[in-house]
């Protein structure tokens, strides 16, 4: 007796179906054995599925048992492959039949629950894709499968709720999608907090609106950190693309809670210094995302810079510039989406006091330069904006100290440029100004024969590269954006040049 | 051009001769030319300048310079090579004594200084010979010279125990005159001239006073500093601000109570104008 139940394999982003056949043999020893190049989690299935079916009150079925992943060549992963093994043994064991073109997944518990199961998302775009109308999925995850629209989503607690379905005792309702569940930022600190640091704030302002690559550098204490945690509270909300993007990611990598839904906060990631470049930029034998992937269309945050390991650091280039990054392997190749900001910070110094109002530096010329040179060129060259930190002097401030703006109206006038550039990119395939390439700088910037002069002696004056030149520009378009202005004016150029680092 | 001129030679330098132990020999790479030992400054300081030693070096050396005073130095980073090329840029030959042997380049990085002090007429000196390696016993010797061919010595900053305080120490058994620039107490690197000031040293505050020195009469009409530049009110307001104490912008925006976008352009637009400039984080008013 043999029963084909549809199930899927992924890996990284990219699904692709799988059959899981099920034979129960009368004759031969009782044996139970998975074939289909099973990984780890996939055999010891045997030992879930076996006390699952036992602890739902179900004699499990004393005959040879051989489950099939087909394609048998596809490497099989995961945990999910339990709820299908454990359905094909029951059909044939009880005898009720299956639903028509379903599919099936899920984590068993040994106790015969369902447990929440990662991927259920790319599992309901798949199932759209092919048409396929119903799957049953762990009603944790169920509101994450749900987002897709068009596919009908069963929850499934336990074992025997499913049974008393195909019995058709008590019918199961497809879920829909409860947007209350959608994951939001907190952020962790509020600008009007952050005291002094005008500059700073204005930085913030003006990366976030753009999309801009910042790297701050500053005494230990000064504030590089704080600055950089406001940020979060700052950035707009995802787009409706931009938020399935993410969800997406985070679905395959495990991230979403049981009960979850889509990801609507700009991710921030602050990986420590420690990080291989594996799990920076994503890879290994079995590719998963990196961090990198994981800050998609948000802020990857990298303290103290120069403590990265050059390798991981160097692995970084590419996908700043691509905004994606292609993972091959023998066993295939993976493609995972990493377009973010990236927020840099570093002390001046090995001992960090360089420039330090009240404490000298103990370094000496050339160990200032090798802490430098850590840090490769082409990194550096793809970095937007560049602000030194200034070490807050608490006693002036006590007396001048007001509070400052907060992060709620920075966030509103952030939200009014980037809905400004959504407009004007809308044929584009960007979002934002820090995107554009040198052919959209010449149709979006224009530059009048005064701010062009500007730009010119600025240049010269603060030794500019040729790709500053162009980073420059981009920064004045979206100050003019700050300012609800259509032209890039004197002003918005002037200020625009000011957060470029020197040679 | 390089060479070699033995103690005994006729161009030797008359000033050099006559201190206590004179070096043998002086290999040299560069235009050994008459003139150039005639009216010799030495000017040395801290390798760990502050941008006020920067500024003060610049402005100094550059005026001396003009005047056609030959620039002695240590080709150090720091003061000394501010020195150099301040020196360079003024029009006038200056000298590298160097602490290593001629066919070195120390420190290395500085080449572009090196061949542009060649290039301009200067000299590289060295009491030692092929590829001798620096060592610290050889930077007072080096000192000794620094101090010998010139007739006065300039120390901008310097700390208790420097390099600087070794070729003062150099000056006064050489009966050199010796000048140097005040600074703030505070600072590590004017704790060394403070001290030179509290034993005798002559205070400079422009450079009429070691022009005198050298019996040049100040040829250069009064100028006042009053720009041909038409100033906004923002600007002045800056100017002022800055003229007072270098500082950081966030400081500036709060001194001003102004918005952080108008003052960031605003410092752009003046840099640009070259009427400040940016230096550790903090703008200083002038250009350099």
């Amino acid at each position: 007796m043999v029963v084909k139940i549809s199930s899927i394999a992924n890996t990284g982003l990219d699904v692709i179906g799988i059959d899981v056949e099920v034979n129960l043999a009368n004759r031969g020893l009782p044996n139970f054995e998975i074939v289909g190049l099973p990984s780890k989690a996939v055999e010891e299935s045997r030992k879930r599925v076996k006390m699952a079916i036992e602890n739902s009150g179900i004699t499990f079925p004393l005959k040879k048992i051989t489950v099939n992943l087909a394609p048998a060549d596809v490497p099989k992963e995961g945990s999910y492959y339990d709820l299908p093994i454990a359905v094909g043994i029951l059909s044939l064991a009880a005898g009720f039949k299956l639903p028509f073109e379903s599919i099936f997944f899920g984590e068993l518990s040994l106790n015969g629950n369902l447990r929440h199961t990662k991927g259920a998302l790319l599992l309901a775009l798949f199932a759209k894709e092919k048409g396929i109308n119903s799957i049953f999925v762990p009603q944790d995850s169920a509101n994450e499968a749900a987002i897709v629209k068009g596919v009908d989503v069963y929850p499934v607690n336990n074992l025997n709720q499913l049974l008393t379905f195909f019995y058709g005792q008590m019918p199961i309702k497809p879920v829909k999608h409860n947007s209350t569940n959608n994951i939001y930022a907190c952020p962790e600190s509020n600008m009007a907090e952050i005291i002094g640091q005008e500059q700073g704030k204005r930085v913030l302002e003006i990366s976030a609106s753009g999309g801009y690559n910042l790297f701050l550098v500053g005494s230990p204490g000064s504030g590089k950190t704080m600055l950089s945690r406001a940020l979060p509270g700052i950035l707009p909300d995802l787009t409706e693309r931009e938020s399935l993007e993410v969800t997406k990611i985070y679905s395959a990598s495990g991230l979403i809670p049981p009960g979850g839904s889509m990801v609507k906060v700009r991710p921030f990631r602050s990986p420590h210094h420690t990080i291989s470049t594996v799990g920076l930029v994503g890879g290994g034998s079995k590719p998963k995302a990196g961090e990198i992937s994981l800050a998609h269309r948000g802020v990857l945050f990298l303290d103290e810079l120069n403590e990265f390991s050059r390798a991981a650091l160097e692995a970084l280039r590419q996908p700043i510039e691509d905004g994606h990054l292609t993972i091959s392997r023998s066993k295939g190749s993976v493609n995972y989406l990493a377009k973010f900001m990236l927020v840099a910070s570093a002390n001046p110094c090995p001992c960090g006091y360089l420039y330090h109002p009240k404490k000298n530096c103990i370094c000496t010329q050339r160990e200032v330069e090798k802490y430098r040179k850590k840090i490769s060129g082409p990194l550096l060259d793809r970095i937007d904006m560049y602000l030194e930190v200034p070490v807050v002097d608490l006693k002036g401030l006590s007396q001048n100290y007001k509070i400052g703006i907060s992060s709620e109206a920075v966030r509103a006038n952030v939200v009014q440029a980037r809905s400004i550039q959504l407009k004007r990119f809308q044929r584009d395939k960007i979002y934002v100004n820090g995107e554009m390439n040198n052919k959209q700088i010449r149709k979006y910037c224009y530059l009048s024969k005064d701010v062009d002069k500007l730009l010119l002696r600025g240049a010269t004056a603060f030794q500019l590269s040729a790709r500053s030149y162009f980073k420059v520009i981009r920064i004045a378009r979206t100050i003019a954006d700050l300012d609800s202005s259509q032209e890039i004016n004197v002003q918005h150029m002037a200020e625009a040049l000011q957060y470029q680092m020197k040679n | 051009m390089s060479g070699v001129v033995k103690i005994n030679d006729k161009q030797y330098p008359q000033r050099l001769r006559e201190i206590n132990s004179p070096p043998k020999q002086l290999y040299y790479k560069g235009n050994w030319s008459k003139g150039i030992f005639d009216n010799c400054l030495a000017v040395v300081g801290s390798r760990k300048m502050t941008v006020y030693g920067k500024i003060i070096a610049n402005k100094l050396v550059t005026d001396i310079a003009k005047a056609g005073i030959t620039i002695v130095s240590g080709f150090m980073f720091g003061i000394d090579a501010v020195a150099h090329k301040a020196a360079i840029d003024g029009g006038t030959q200056t000298i590298a004594v160097m602490p290593c042997g001629i066919s070195l380049i120390h420190p290395e990085y500085q080449k572009t200084l090196y061949l542009e002090i060649l290039n301009n007429n200067g000299l590289v000196i060295s009491e030692f010979n092929g590829i001798f390696p620096p060592a610290s016993w050889t930077y007072p010797k080096r000192n000794r010279i620094v101090s010998g061919i010139s007739q006065a010595v300039l120390v901008i900053e310097a700390a208790i125990k420097s390099g600087s305080l070794i070729t003062a120490d150099f000056a006064k058994q050489h009966n050199r005159k010796i000048f140097a620039v005040p600074g703030p107490l505070t600072s590590l690197v004017s704790e060394g001239t403070a001290k030179l000031i509290q034993q005798g040293a002559e205070i400079v505050t422009e450079s009429r006073d070691i022009l005198k020195y050298y019996n040049i009469p100040d040829s250069r009409t009064i100028r006042k500093d009053k720009s041909v530049l038409k100033l906004s009110v923002l600007e002045r307001a800056v100017i002022e601000n800055l003229q007072q104490e270098p500082m950081e912008i966030d400081t500036l925006i709060r001194k001003m109570q102004k918005q952080s976008s108008e003052v960031s352009a605003l410092l752009s637009l003046m840099q640009i104008k070259g009427l400040i400039f940016r230096e550790e984080r903090k703008y200083y008013v002038g250009s350099i």
